[in-house]
């Protein structure tokens, strides 16, 4: 058996013991996610339109992070919305770093790998660059917008009658708490992801004019910032999207029962529906 | 008008960052000669197709360049610059652009790399401005322990150099508590809670190691291809055993304190719970956050091979020889993180066991 094989099923076996059916969604979801990333790098190797497999796959791997991530379809649905948005922000943000920092493609320290391959293959690299740094933002905000919404309609539900003052301080605090350490995951995957890059750097003896200008050092160190930066939208965003539709479902029930008709609130009503039922208390063993 | 604190220093962040990005765009940071793009013709431009039927463009641009600084500085030069349509390994340059250069002997330019430093400061400053306005007061604690942990980065890569490879289990097992210890201290004192967390994070992480070592050992590595680690200056193997320690140990310590911190609220609130409840509460709030943690470092190692595993499929290269190539060891290493995510929930569940005597002390 090969270690591999061997360490999926020791994942498998000890996923399903620790999250029972959560658990093996969770396997499901990375096996699924793996299957996309490898998809999209096969269909852009065939040739296809690199912005039409973004506008596919980065709905497709949030959605699938989201939904076999969390176990409540309210929770996944708010937070798949505030991902959503989030990541349309940050791909614009990144569109424009990469294409400010002009670090596109591989730097001369693949060269030794890149012996026997094409090196005009045809493909832009600019963008698949800015694709790469789409892909790698991606499981931060996805995980820290669960987590936000998850505290946040938890707060909603121990006290429905908050006030408004004391929703911000509480959203406020409850994104501090996540911030602090959604920040750490993403700066020791940065660690772990660019080790041996770094040794390089420094057994080379890079000056520092090299290092900040140099174009891997360059793009890893942008996609660090764009996905903390994804990660601070999180909370102001998750924040305001769940106050709003709060305040909208208490006007529903207000306009309901005084049987007021106005006319005021209807031509405002926004897209979001909110038809589902009151939800259940949350489960505890 | 009278300006916040929070005002005051989001004014002051964005004024010196404009202020810095504008001075790096302009002037050199460090040693080198810089120079501005104040020219740019396009010379010639032909398809071309290579022996995978890849088709693209080559073009050729003459670029005048102007010297800013230096013993040049003033003088003007003329360069050739060769890319493709691609620009998979060289690249355009743009009007205006600022590069460095260096001179030969018979005193030809050439262009050593674009200048890329005012970009980071610019990515930087807004990375600070939105930290700071989102978190006001808390914003210098993460500011405090990223600024502590690259520098503890620093000095274990230093370290690994000085043992050029070896002992490498031992030197990044013990930088992985120094790290947790340090990080730890820095978000929640010195506290019980904290130890707690700390022994949680240290114990995951060692097991989950220890188990995927055992495993490594017992299938005697098969099918990992040490060959495929990038940019190995030393043992490939040393690399990559490195590299899946530092990795995962934000994930576990993000996961520890999330279950720590949830579990001793509850039993604040609760103090009858019994350690079958807490035992199962603590498992019904891992089973929620070790999904998407898993992914979160899955996507940030598998993201970083996609340029390569495109080029490979790109030059028909079967599948299965681009797999092994280019993502296999990201998802090795993603497979092993993830035994030390789902690791995680059990054993920071049983350290909160620990709790108990401080919440009872605090509850009388």
């Amino acid at each position: 058996m090969s270690t591999m094989t061997a360490l999926l099923l020791v994942l498998l076996a000890l996923i399903v013991l620790v999250g029972g059916t959560a658990g093996l969604k969770s396997y499901l979801s990375i096996l699924i996610n793996f299957c996309l990333i490898f998809m999209a790098a096969w269909l852009i190797a065939g040739g296809a339109n690199i912005w039409l497999i973004a506008a596919i796959f980065v709905p497709l791997k949030l959605a699938t992070i989201v939904y076999l991530g969390t176990n409540e379809q309210k929770l996944a649905d708010q937070a798949f919305l505030s991902s959503l948005l989030v990541t349309v922000i940050i791909v614009l943000l990144i569109f424009a770093l990469t294409w400010l920092g002009q670090a596109v493609g591989l730097g001369n320290q693949d060269d030794e790998d890149l012996i026997g391959l094409a090196t005009a293959p045809g493909i832009d690299y600019l963008l698949i660059t800015a694709l790469v740094a789409i892909f790698s933002t991606l499981g931060a905000i996805s995980e820290a917008a669960v987590a936000m919404n998850a505290g946040l309609l938890e707060l909603l539900r121990q006290t429905p009658t908050i006030t408004p003052a004391a929703y911000q301080h509480s959203a406020q605090q409850m994104g501090q708490d996540i911030l602090g350490t959604a920040i750490n995951t993403i700066l020791f995957g940065f660690f772990g992801s660019n080790l041996a890059l770094f040794i390089w750097y420094l057994r080379l003896n890079y000056s520092l004019t090299q290092l900040l200008n140099d174009k891997l050092f360059v793009q890893e160190v942008l996609v660090l910032l764009e996905s903390i930066i994804g990660v601070l939208l999180i909370v102001p965003l998750t924040t305001w999207l769940i106050g709003w539709r709060k305040n909208y479902e208490a006007k529903r029930r207000n306009n309901k029962t005084t049987r007021q008709n106005n006319k005021a609130t209807r031509s405002q009503q926004p897209t979001v529906t909110s038809k589902q039922p009151p939800d259940t208390p949350h489960q505890e063993p | 008008m009278k300006l916040t604190k929070k005002q005051t220093m989001l004014l002051l962040i964005a004024i010196l960052g404009i202020i810095a990005t504008f001075w790096a765009y302009q002037h050199p940071l460090g040693q080198g000669t810089l120079a501005q793009v104040k020219r740019v013709q396009s010379v010639s431009h032909q398809a071309e197709t290579d022996q995978y039927q890849n088709k693209d463009t080559q073009f050729e641009q003459r670029l005048t360049l102007r010297i800013l600084n230096g013993s040049h500085q003033g003088r003007t030069y003329q360069v050739l610059n060769d890319y493709d349509a691609s620009q998979l390994v060289n690249q355009r340059y743009y009007h205006n652009q600022r590069v460095y250069v260096q001179f030969s002997h018979q005193g030809k330019a050439t262009i050593l790399t674009a200048k890329r430093d005012w970009v980071l400061i610019l990515a930087l400053t807004l990375t600070a401005l939105i930290l700071v306005a989102i978190l006001a007061q808390k914003s210098w604690l993460i500011l405090l322990s990223v600024l502590a942990n690259c520098l503890l980065f620093f000095v274990t890569l230093r370290l690994d150099i000085w043992r050029n490879g070896t002992a490498t289990i031992l030197l990044y097992s013990g930088a992985a508590i120094v790290f947790a210890t340090v990080t730890f201290i820095i978000y929640q004192g010195w506290r019980r809670k904290m130890a707690i967390m700390l022994l949680s994070t240290i114990s995951a992480l060692l097991l989950a190691f220890g188990l995927s070592y055992g495993i490594m050992q017992a299938t005697k590595e098969r099918g990992i291809t040490y060959m495929a680690v990038a940019y190995a200056t030393q043992s490939p193997r040393s690399l990559f055993l490195g590299q899946t320690l530092l990795g995962v140990l934000g994930a576990v310590m993000d996961e520890s304190t999330d279950i720590v911190t949830s579990l001793s609220e509850l039993w604040q609130h609760n103090p009858q719970l019994t350690r079958r409840q807490l035992w199962h509460s603590g498992l019904t709030i891992g089973r929620e956050i070790m999904g998407p943690l898993i992914n979160v470092l899955f996507l940030i190692f598998m993201a970083a091979a996609l340029p390569m595993t495109i080029l490979f499929l790109r030059d028909n290269n079967s599948i299965s020889y681009t797999f092994e190539f280019t993502l296999s060891l990201g998802v090795l290493q993603s497979l092993i993180s993830a035994i030390g995510i789902v690791l995680t929930v059990p054993l920071a569940t049983l350290a909160s066991f620990l709790l108990r005597p401080m919440t009872k002390e605090v509850q009388v």
